[in-house]
């Protein structure tokens, strides 16, 4: 080991290097506000490394990528892990960002001969938050999608707005160009930015030395100085350990990232940004009309500039607190705005009912699609999955099999009977006064056998009876019954109604119209279409095809159950 | 500041700077295992056979009358895949040459034992070839006439069943003498 580092050492001249850096000379010694940069640089360095792994894959295409960070997170070992370090990383930088941004303010580490460190500082929280609203995007759920759509709204409203707009998104919709270049951005071109803006950062950093407390004597300063290592290095590992820790704790506790259900331009969504952005959000709410550049861009540019004039603007030649009054009240207000607005945003939400309901919703909805995701998405995109649905294949099939006759959900041909509300009560009652309307057997060629039962020959109450008597026949399906109405209508069938003399109501006789035992049933709805030639349904006179042997049983059943729930009352 | 290792302050300062390069080196180690330690499974995930599955099951290519000897005709096969976080429906999944000897059909893969190149048919030399490596094959049973694969053309599974050709679609190794299914 030691000939290799030696051979390694005439080659590069490492250890040269590593001595120009540990040996750097800490005046005033070790603090643990010095250790707040080089967590971000570990934080920074983890985020492209947990970024290179989910790039493994995830696929930006607006058909592809829902899909593959579904795949990624629910079904890849570990997946959901990784994204949601990745995710809460994010947070922690911006957090710590700021922490570090406060530490430089109350040191006056901006003032002369800073500047550079400060702007260089700036520009890289800047491009902090372009991670983030880039990386929001790449999951392509409801979240990125109603992001998107807002922000390019935010956008155009600047002057000059609607070509830049148009430059980020790929043009006039969202769709496949946003998520090429939304991801080249935030995986090409934020991370070499960052890389080049931290090395000069940290060269100027080094120039400079670090920002001692403004009370230090000259000599006191040299008195406690010493290297940066090991202490001083200790502590940053220290401090990079509680992000860290807090990291994990947050995406284990949380179970990862969000992933909400796939970006559906024709849906309702609660769209609301990440939290650090919230505060932004609210501003918005309060600037209408003409005026909305007030809140977009005007507020948040002025706020911008502030900050990148302060070493102008505080020219005390001392970094004492006390003669930098000014210049702190005025970083303090900006905080205190940001946090002011942030605190409004979250609590107008959670005081509305409509957002918590709207919030369960997509919840519920999430979970489904996710759920539905394990089996494969189409090729046809996120929202493809809806397509694994049971329902979303019972509807198919019907449609394929049988729209072309009957209706369903006011969808079909009208050459058979319709299937909305099919043999509920109000269907039967309505269908025994006229049979052959339309949406009973009046599109039909020959089914036209049956009488119509006007007012006349069965009073209202004698109908409901009778209809509840049949409905009995359907067995344990039939729901719950009025056994008043039932043996009233018994009665009425064995000694008024003439409807004996077609249909039998025991299963297994043959009369010349359809037997009754079991009608309605999901197994009587599975004969029907198995066989409506068979004796005891419509025998040899029936229109319908068989359907047995074109159709397997599953596919049978799905149908029986599909025309069994459009049924109001019954069920 | 020369260092005398006899001095107790010294020694005192030295054992603390023992314990803080063990402390960096300790916790430093514990935070690349944070992402490190699940990246291992991450990446291995489509190692367990996750990833494209291919319908191995008997695929219809056409009617038995359709197929003749003396020229091999080319099919495609499509089955439903399942590819990462993609299902999709009946896509061309691979082919196969069909021909008929001795009144009975066969079935070859069109995926040359070599390389993997995609086999073709020379009708004026009646073989089939593969046009990478130049390696020839006979019609009857596809084994090696002349060039560098190490094994005859693969057979596929076929059958007929009701004037219907069906094939089973299978994947072998290429580059080696035994035909292992991948």
């Amino acid at each position: 080991m030691a000939r290799a580092l030696d051979w390694l050492e005439e080659r590069v001249g490492y250890r040269g290097w590593a001595r120009g850096w540990s040996e750097e000379q800490v005046q005033g010694g070790a603090r643990w506000r010095y250790t707040l940069g080089p967590t971000l640089v570990y934080l920074f360095v983890q985020q492209v490394a947990l970024g290179i792994l989910l790039a493994s894959y995830y696929s930006p295409s607006a058909t592809d990528a829902w899909a593959s960070t579904a795949y990624l997170n629910d079904q890849v070992t570990g997946g959901w892990f990784l994204r949601g370090l990745h995710h809460h990383g994010m947070s922690a930088m911006v957090v710590v960002a700021v922490l570090h941004t406060i530490q430089v303010v109350l040191a006056g580490a901006y003032k002369r001969p800073r500047e550079l460190n400060w702007w260089t500082g700036l520009a890289l929280g800047g491009i902090v938050l372009g991670f983030s609203i880039t990386g929001y995007t790449l999951p392509w759920d409801q979240n990125a999608y109603w992001s998107v759509v807002v922000r390019a709204g935010i956008v155009t409203s600047v002057p000059g707005g609607e070509w830049s707009q148009q430059l980020l998104q790929g043009g006039r919709e969202l769709g496949n160009l946003t998520l090429t270049r939304f991801y080249a951005l935030h995986v090409f071109v934020l991370p070499l930015l960052l890389v080049g803006l931290l090395w000069a950062h940290v060269r100027l950093r080094r120039r400079h030395g670090v920002t001692p407390p403004a009370g230090l004597s000259e000599e006191a300063l040299v008195r406690t100085r010493e290297p940066l290592w090991p202490r001083q290095v200790f502590m940053n590992v220290v401090a990079m350990t509680i992000c860290g820790g807090a990291l994990l704790a947050a995406t284990i506790s949380s179970h990862g990232a969000p992933l909400m259900a796939p970006a559906d331009p024709a849906s309702n969504y609660m769209a609301r940004p990440e939290w650090f952005f919230l505060g932004l959000f609210q501003l918005l709410k309060y600037f209408n009309g003409p005026l909305r550049l007030v809140g977009a861009a005007l507020i948040p540019g002025a706020a911008a500039v502030f900050l990148l004039v302060l070493p102008f603007l505080d020219r005390a030649p001392t970094r004492r607190l006390r003669s930098r009054v000014g210049a702190l009240s005025g970083v303090a207000a900006l905080m205190t705005g940001l946090v002011t607005l942030t605190a409004l945003a979250v609590a107008e939400d959670a005081g509305k009912e409509s957002y918590a309901a709207g919030v369960a919703a997509a919840q519920k909805d999430a979970a489904r699609a996710r759920e539905l995701a394990l089996a494969g998405v189409g090729p046809r995109g996120g929202v493809a999955v809806w397509e694994n649905d049971p329902e979303f294949q019972a509807l198919a099939l019907f449609q394929e099999h049988c729209a072309t006759c009957h209706t369903l959900r006011g969808k079909g041909g009208e050459e058979a009977p319709s299937f909305d509300d099919w043999g509920s009560r109000a269907w039967m009652a309505a269908f025994l006064r006229a049979p052959n309307e339309k949406r009973f057997y009046g599109g039909t060629k020959a089914h036209h056998t049956m009488e119509p039962l006007s007012a006349e020959d069965l009073p209202e109450e004698e109908l409901m009876a009778a209809v509840e008597y049949v409905l009995s026949l359907r067995g344990d399906e039939a729901g719950a019954l009025d056994a008043g109405l039932v043996k009233r209508g018994q009665a009425l069938w064995e000694e008024k109604l003439e409807c004996s003399g077609c249909h039998e109501v025991e299963a297994g006789k043959e009369g010349t119209g359809p037997t009754l035992a079991g009608h309605g049933s999901r197994a009587w709805l599975e004969r029907m279409i198995v066989d409506p030639t068979a004796v005891d349904l419509y025998g040899e006179g029936a229109e319908m095809p068989k359907f047995g042997a074109k159709l397997s049983a599953a596919e049978i059943s799905t149908l029986a159950g599909l025309i069994a729930v459009e049924r109001a009352d019954t069920l | 500041m020369a260092a005398d290792p006899r001095d107790p302050g010294e020694q005192d300062a030295s054992s603390r700077r023992k314990i803080l390069k063990i402390g960096v080196g300790a916790l430093g180690a514990g935070l690349v295992a944070i992402p490190l330690a699940p990246a291992l499974g991450f990446l291995a995930y489509p190692l367990d056979g996750a990833g494209v599955a291919g319908e191995t099951g008997f695929l219809a290519v056409g009617k038995r009358s359709g197929f003749g000897a003396d020229v091999p005709v080319r099919v495609d096969l499509y089955a439903d895949r399942t590819d990462a976080w993609n299902r999709t429906k009946n896509v061309k999944i691979g082919s196969a040459w069909v021909i008929e000897v001795e009144g009975g059909l066969r079935a070859f893969s069109t995926v040359c034992p070599h390389a993997g190149c995609a086999i073709d048919f020379d009708p004026a030399a009646t073989k089939f070839t593969c046009p990478c490596h130049r390696s020839f094959f006979t019609l009857k049973d596809g084994a090696v006439e002349e060039g560098p694969s190490p094994r005859a053309l693969d057979t596929l599974e076929l059958r007929v069943e009701g004037g219907l050709v069906a094939i089973r679609f299978q994947r072998f190794r290429v580059g080696v003498v035994e035909k292992v299914v991948v």
